[in-house]
C-alpha cells in the first residue's frame, strides 16, 4: 500500500516539476491553440494586387469578419462593394449585383485557397496540411506561416501564401502566384467590438464571444 | 388407317420443321420498350423514343471498386486511356479535366458563334468599356488567378460566359481530379455507346470488350468493375430469363414426365403427353416471331408457362383410356369439354391482342398459338400412335378416395363463399393501393441490376430527367430557331430562382440563321481598333495587352459556320444527339430543366409564348400517365376477356344455371387468389392480370368437366383421376416458375399455381356433379 502510495507522490511531483520548470516552446502546433482558441474576429481589410496584365496595382479596401470556425466573409467596400462569404462547405459570391453559391469541393483551388486562411483562422493545422507544405518561423510576437501548395493543379496557380501575424492575431496575407503576380492584404485592427480605448490594435483582433453590444 | 397416321406425322413433322426454321431466324429481344404502347401521345413518344434509342439507352455508367483509393485513382486514369480507343464508344469521361482539352478548344473556337452576347453593339465603345470594367472587378477577386489567362483573348468575356451555362449541373466528388462516390470507395466513369442500347448483339460484344481493357488494367489487383445501363440491362435480363426459362422449365419436364411415368406406366405414353406441349411452344414462338419480327425475352419464359396447360389435353384423353375404349372412342367423348375448354383460353388470350402494347400481343398471340397447336396434335396426331389396349389403371384405394373427396366437396359451399367473401374484403381493404405503377413492375430486369444502377446514379448525380420542354418542327435548323426562341424565354427564369438551370441543343449548335447574325456583329479590324482604344483611355491595362482579342475576332469574321460535325469528339455532339432527335419526319428539341423550383412559373412563361408546337413534358408525371393508361388497358383487356368468356360458356352450354355453374368457382378463385396476391404484399400488374387470364384458361376446363354430367356418368373415377392430374402438373410447372429470379416469370408463376389450385378445389365445391354423388363404382 505505501510504496505505490509513495510513487504516486513522486510522480506528480515529477510532472508538476516538469510543467513548471519547462519553458514553454512555441511552435506551430501552440500557434495553432492560440489562435484556435479566438471565437470571433473583425478589422479592415487594404489588399493590393499587383498583376502583370496591369500598369498599376489594384487596390480594394473593405472589412473582414471570421466567426469560429467555419464562417468567414471578406466584404469589399471600396472601390465597389462586393462580398465573399464562405460558411461551412458554401461560397457565395455577390459581384456587381449577382449572387452566386457553389460546393467549395467542387472547385478545388477555391477550396485550397479558402482554408489557407480559415484554416489558419481557426488553428486547424491538417486543414491547411491538406493542401499546404506549412512552414512557421518567427516568434511568438511576430510570426509568418509560409505554405505551398502539394496539389498539382493549385501549384499551378499559386506558388506560396504567406501569412503574417503576432500572438493570436494575423496582420497580413500575401499570395504568390506562379506566374509572379502578387497580392497583399493588410489587416488593420477595428474597433466595432466595442472596448473604443484600447488602442494598440494592429491585427485581425480577437474578441472574446460573438460580436456583442458596443457600450 | 394407317395412312391417316402417317398424313398426320407428316403434317406434324413439316409444322415443327417449318416452326424450327423460323425460330433459328428470330431475333430475341430484351428491351422493356415492348411493353410500351404502339401508339402513344407526342409527348409519351418521345419518352418512348429516349427509353429506345435516345441518349438515355446509350448510357453506361461504370465504377471501379476494391483496392485502395490511390490504386482506384491510378486505375481510373488508366481505363478511360483504354477505352478512349475502343470505337464503340462514342465517349467516354472519368472527371479529369485534364480530358475536357476539345470540349474547351471547341467553345474557345466557336465563342463568337456561340454566345448569345454577340451583338454588333457588343464590340462598340461603350460596352467595351464596361467589358473591361468587369475584367477589372473580376481580377481584384479570388477569382482573377482562374480567369487571367484567357483575358487577353477575350475580354468581353464570351468563353466564361458559355462557361456558365452549366451551371446548376450535378457534378459527382472527385479524388485527385476524377470522379468518385461521395464516400470514395468507387471510381466513376460514364460512357456513351454508339450503338442504342437495344442492340443487344452490339452491346454485348461492347461489354465484352470493356471487361477486357479492364482486366488489363486491372492485372492482379483487387479491383473490381461495375457496369450498368439501358443495354447491360437488356443483355442481363436476356440472359436472366433464358437462364430461368431453361432451368425452370427442365425442372418441370423432368418432374411432370415423372408423374405422367409414374401414373401410365407407359415411356411411350410419356413422350405422347409431351408432344403436344413441345409442338405447341415451338409453333408459338415461331408464330409470335412471325407477326412481330422479333421475340421478347419474356414471350420465351412464357414457353414454360404453357406447360401447364397444354399437358392437360393429353392428360384427359390418356385417363379416359381403357381396354375395353378404343382411343378414338374416349376421345370424341371428351372433345366437345376440351374444345370448349380451350375455346374459353384462346378467348380469354386474344383480349390482350387488342392492347396496342406489343409486348403483351406477343404474349397473346404466343399462348393462344401454343394451345390451339396443343389440342390440335391431341386431337389429329396423339390417338394414331396410341398403344392398343392402352388401359390408364387408376387403383381402387386412389378411387375411393377420390369419390369421396368429391362427394364431401359441396358441404364446403358456406366456407368457400365466407372466403370469398373475406377476399372481397381484402380487395376492397387495399382499393388504393391495387396496381402497381412502379416501372419496375413492368420490367424483367433482375434485382440487383436495378440496385447497382440507382447507387451508380447516385454516386453520379445523375438523376432521372424529370421536367422538360419539347418542341417539333419540320427540320433541324427550324427546331433549332425555336429552341433558341425558348431559351430566351427561360432565361429570366434563371435569373429569377424559378429553375437552376437547363439545356439546350441551340446552346452548341445554334441555328444556322443565328450564327450568321452573330458572325456579321463582329466589327473589322480597324473599327475594333479605334474602339477599343477609346476604351482603354484611363485603364490601368499594359499596352497591347489584347492583340490576342483583335486576332481572334478578325479570325472569327470568315469562320465557317459550326454544323453537327463540327461537334464531333466532344461531350457537345452526344449533348445534342440526345436533345435533337429526328424521327418521322420531323425534328424534336428537347431542353431539359435543371432544379425545378417553381412549375407554374415555367407553365405560364410556356404558355405566353403562345407556341402550339412547344410541349411541356414531366417525365415523371408523363410515365405515371403511361402507365395508368397500361393499368386501365390491363382491366379493359381483362374485362373484355371475362365477358368474352361467360358469353361463350353461356351460349355452349345453352343455360344460364350451368353457366353460373362453370363461372362460379373461376370468378372465386381469381377473387381469392388476387386478395392473396395483396396480402403478400405485392400489388398487380398487368403480368398478374396476364396470369389470371391463364388461371381462367386451366380453371375453365376443370369446372367443365365437373359439369359434364354424360362424361362424369361413365367413369366418374377417371374424370376426378384425370383432373387431379392436370392440376399437379400445373402447379409443379408455374409453382416452379414462382421460384424463379426473374420478376415477370416468378409473379406469373405463383399466381397461376395458387389459382389453379384453388380452381379446382372450388369446381370441386361449386359445382356439384349428381353422378359424382350417387354411389356408383365402377370397377
Amino acid at each position: 500500500m505505501t510504496i505505490p502510495r509513495l510513487s504516486f507522490f513522486i510522480l506528480v511531483a515529477i510532472l508538476a516539476g516538469a510543467v513548471r520548470g519547462a519553458e514553454p516552446a512555441w511552435g506551430l502546433s501552440e500557434l495553432m491553440i492560440d489562435l484556435g482558441r479566438v471565437k470571433q474576429a473583425n478589422g479592415t481589410f487594404v489588399e493590393k494586387k499587383y498583376l502583370k496584365l496591369l500598369s498599376a496595382p489594384l487596390e480594394s479596401s473593405g472589412q473582414l469578419i471570421y466567426t469560429a470556425p467555419h464562417r468567414l466573409e471578406k466584404l469589399t467596400l471600396a472601390p465597389k462593394p462586393e462580398s465573399m462569404v464562405v460558411d461551412q462547405d458554401t461560397l457565395t459570391i455577390e459581384m456587381r449585383g449577382r449572387k452566386r453559391s457553389l460546393q467549395i469541393q467542387d472547385y478545388p483551388v477555391l477550396w485550397a485557397f479558402v482554408e489557407s486562411i480559415r484554416g489558419t483562422l481557426k488553428g486547424d493545422l491538417s486543414a491547411l496540411q491538406q493542401f499546404y507544405k506549412v512552414k512557421l518561423e518567427g516568434t511568438r510576437q511576430t510570426w509568418q506561416l509560409q505554405m505551398q501548395p502539394t496539389e498539382k493543379k493549385m501549384a499551378a496557380l499559386i506558388q506560396t501564401i504567406f501569412v503574417r501575424g503576432s500572438k493570436d492575431r494575423v496582420n497580413a496575407i500575401e499570395i504568390v502566384e506562379s506566374d509572379g503576380d502578387r497580392s497583399v492584404m493588410t489587416v488593420i485592427g477595428d474597433v466595432i467590438t466595442g472596448a473604443a480605448n484600447e488602442t494598440i490594435n494592429h491585427g485581425l483582433r480577437a474578441t472574446p464571444g460573438p460580436l456583442d453590444t458596443a457600450s | 388407317m394407317k395412312s391417316d397416321a402417317l398424313r398426320a406425322f407428316a403434317i406434324w413433322l413439316l409444322v415443327v420443321l417449318a416452326s424450327v426454321w423460323v425460330i433459328r431466324h428470330t431475333t430475341i429481344t430484351g428491351d422493356i420498350t415492348a411493353f410500351l404502347p404502339s401508339q402513344p401521345s407526342e409527348a409519351q413518344q418521345i419518352l418512348v423514343d429516349q427509353l429506345q434509342d435516345g441518349m438515355v439507352s446509350r448510357i453506361l455508367l461504370l465504377a471501379i471498386e476494391g483496392g485502395d483509393e490511390a490504386q482506384r485513382v491510378a486505375a481510373s486514369k488508366a481505363f478511360v486511356d483504354q477505352l478512349t480507343t475502343l470505337p464503340s464508344l462514342a465517349y467516354v469521361q472519368n472527371g479529369d479535366e485534364t480530358r475536357m482539352g476539345p470540349e474547351r478548344d471547341f467553345l474557345l473556337k466557336n465563342r463568337y458563334l456561340l454566345s448569345d452576347a454577340v451583338t454588333p453593339q457588343h464590340f462598340s465603345e461603350e460596352e467595351l468599356r464596361d467589358s473591361l470594367n468587369k475584367n477589372i472587378d473580376l481580377l481584384g477577386s479570388p477569382l482573377g488567378m482562374l480567369v487571367k489567362r484567357i483575358l487577353p483573348q477575350d475580354p468581353t468575356g464570351e468563353f466564361i460566359h458559355l462557361i456558365e451555362q452549366f451551371e446548376g449541373e450535378s457534378r459527382p466528388a472527385q479524388r485527385d481530379g476524377v470522379w468518385f462516390s461521395r464516400d470514395g470507395k468507387r471510381a466513376l466513369f460514364v460512357a456513351q455507346t454508339k450503338a442504342p442500347g437495344f442492340d443487344m448483339d452490339a452491346q454485348e460484344v461492347i461489354q465484352r470488350d470493356i471487361h477486357a481493357r479492364f482486366a488489363e488494367i486491372a492485372g492482379d489487383k483487387q479491383l473490381k468493375l461495375l457496369a450498368i445501363g439501358p443495354g447491360i440491362f437488356a443483355i442481363n435480363t436476356r440472359a436472366a430469363i433464358a437462364y430461368d426459362a431453361t432451368k425452370y422449365s427442365t425442372i418441370a419436364t423432368v418432374l411432370i414426365a415423372a408423374l405422367l411415368l409414374w401414373f401410365y406406366r407407359s415411356p411411350r405414353i410419356l413422350v405422347l403427353g409431351l408432344l403436344p406441349v413441345g409442338t405447341g411452344a415451338l409453333v408459338g414462338i415461331s408464330a409470335a416471331s412471325l407477326v412481330y419480327g422479333s421475340v421478347h425475352g419474356v414471350t420465351l419464359g412464357f414457353g414454360v408457362t404453357l406447360i401447364g396447360e397444354a399437358v392437360d389435353y393429353a392428360i384427359y384423353l390418356f385417363t379416359q383410356q381403357s381396354a375395353e375404349r378404343p382411343a378414338r372412342e374416349s376421345l370424341a367423348r371428351i372433345w366437345p369439354t376440351l374444345r370448349l375448354g380451350v375455346l374459353t383460353s384462346v378467348t380469354g388470350f386474344s383480349a390482350m391482342l387488342f392492347s396496342g402494347f406489343p409486348g403483351l400481343g406477343q404474349l397473346g398471340i404466343f399462348s393462344i398459338a401454343g394451345i390451339v397447336t396443343a389440342l390440335l396434335v391431341t386431337r389429329w396426331v396423339l390417338p394414331h400412335f396410341m398403344p392398343t389396349g392402352f388401359n390408364a389403371k387408376i387403383g381402387v384405394d386412389l378411387q375411393r378416395r377420390l369419390l369421396g373427396a368429391a362427394r364431401y366437396a359441396p358441404k364446403m359451399r358456406m366456407l368457400v363463399w365466407a372466403l370469398v367473401a373475406v377476399a372481397l374484403g381484402v380487395l376492397f381493404w387495399h382499393r388504393a393501393a391495387l396496381w402497381n405503377d412502379d416501372l419496375g413492375s413492368l420490367s424483367p430486369m433482375p434485382i440487383a441490376d436495378k440496385k447497382l444502377d440507382e447507387a451508380l446514379r447516385n454516386d453520379i448525380g445523375a438523376p432521372e430527367v424529370g421536367v422538360l420542354l419539347a418542341v417539333k418542327d419540320a427540320d433541324e435548323e427550324s427546331a433549332l430557331r425555336r429552341s433558341e426562341n425558348l431559351v430566351q424565354a427561360l432565361r429570366p427564369l434563371v435569373e429569377q430562382g424559378a429553375i437552376t438551370g437547363f439545356d439546350a441543343p441551340s446552346l452548341y449548335l445554334p441555328s444556322k440563321a443565328i450564327q450568321e447574325a452573330r458572325r456579321a456583329s463582329l466589327p473589322e479590324a480597324s473599327m475594333l481598333q479605334t474602339n477599343l482604344d477609346a476604351a482603354l483611355q484611363g485603364m490601368p491595362f499594359q499596352n497591347g495587352l489584347f492583340q490576342p482579342f483583335l486576332d481572334d475576332i478578325a479570325s472569327s469574321r470568315s469562320v465557317p459556320l459550326l454544323t453537327r460535325d463540327g461537334l464531333a469528339g466532344t461531350a457537345f455532339q452526344l449533348k445534342v444527339d440526345g436533345l435533337l432527335m429526328t424521327r418521322r419526319g420531323a425534328t424534336v428539341a428537347l431542353l431539359p430543366i435543371r432544379g425545378l423550383k417553381d412549375e407554374a412559373r415555367l407553365r405560364q412563361a410556356v404558355v405566353d409564348l403562345h407556341d402550339a408546337k412547344v410541349s411541356l413534358i414531366n417525365f415523371k408525371g408523363e410515365s405515371d400517365q403511361l402507365f395508368s393508361r397500361f393499368r386501365h388497358q390491363a382491366i379493359v383487356n381483362a374485362l373484355l376477356g371475362a365477358s368474352a368468356i361467360s358469353i361463350l360458356l353461356l351460349v355452349s352450354l345453352r343455360g344460364l344455371g350451368r353457366a353460373y355453374r362453370v363461372v362460379a368457382p373461376l370468378a372465386a378463385a381469381v377473387i381469392v387468389t388476387i386478395a392473396l396476391t395483396l396480402m403478400f404484399g405485392h400489388a398487380l400488374s398487368i403480368f398478374h392480370v396476364v396470369a389470371l387470364l391463364l388461371v381462367i384458361g386451366v380453371g375453365s376446363n376443370y369446372s367443365l368437366f365437373f359439369d359434364n354430367e354424360n362424361f362424369a356418368r361413365a367413369a366418374p373415377e377417371r374424370t376426378l383421376a384425370s383432373l387431379v392430374l392436370c392440376n399437379i402438373s400445373t402447379i409443379i410447372g408455374f409453382g416452379l416458375l414462382g421460384l424463379c429470379q426473374t420478376p415477370v416469370l416468378a409473379v406469373i408463376g405463383a399466381t397461376v399455381a395458387c389459382g389453379a389450385f384453388l380452381s379446382l378445389i372450388f369446381a370441386a365445391v361449386l359445382t356439384p356433379n349428381r353422378s359424382v354423388s350417387a354411389p356408383v363404382i365402377s370397377s
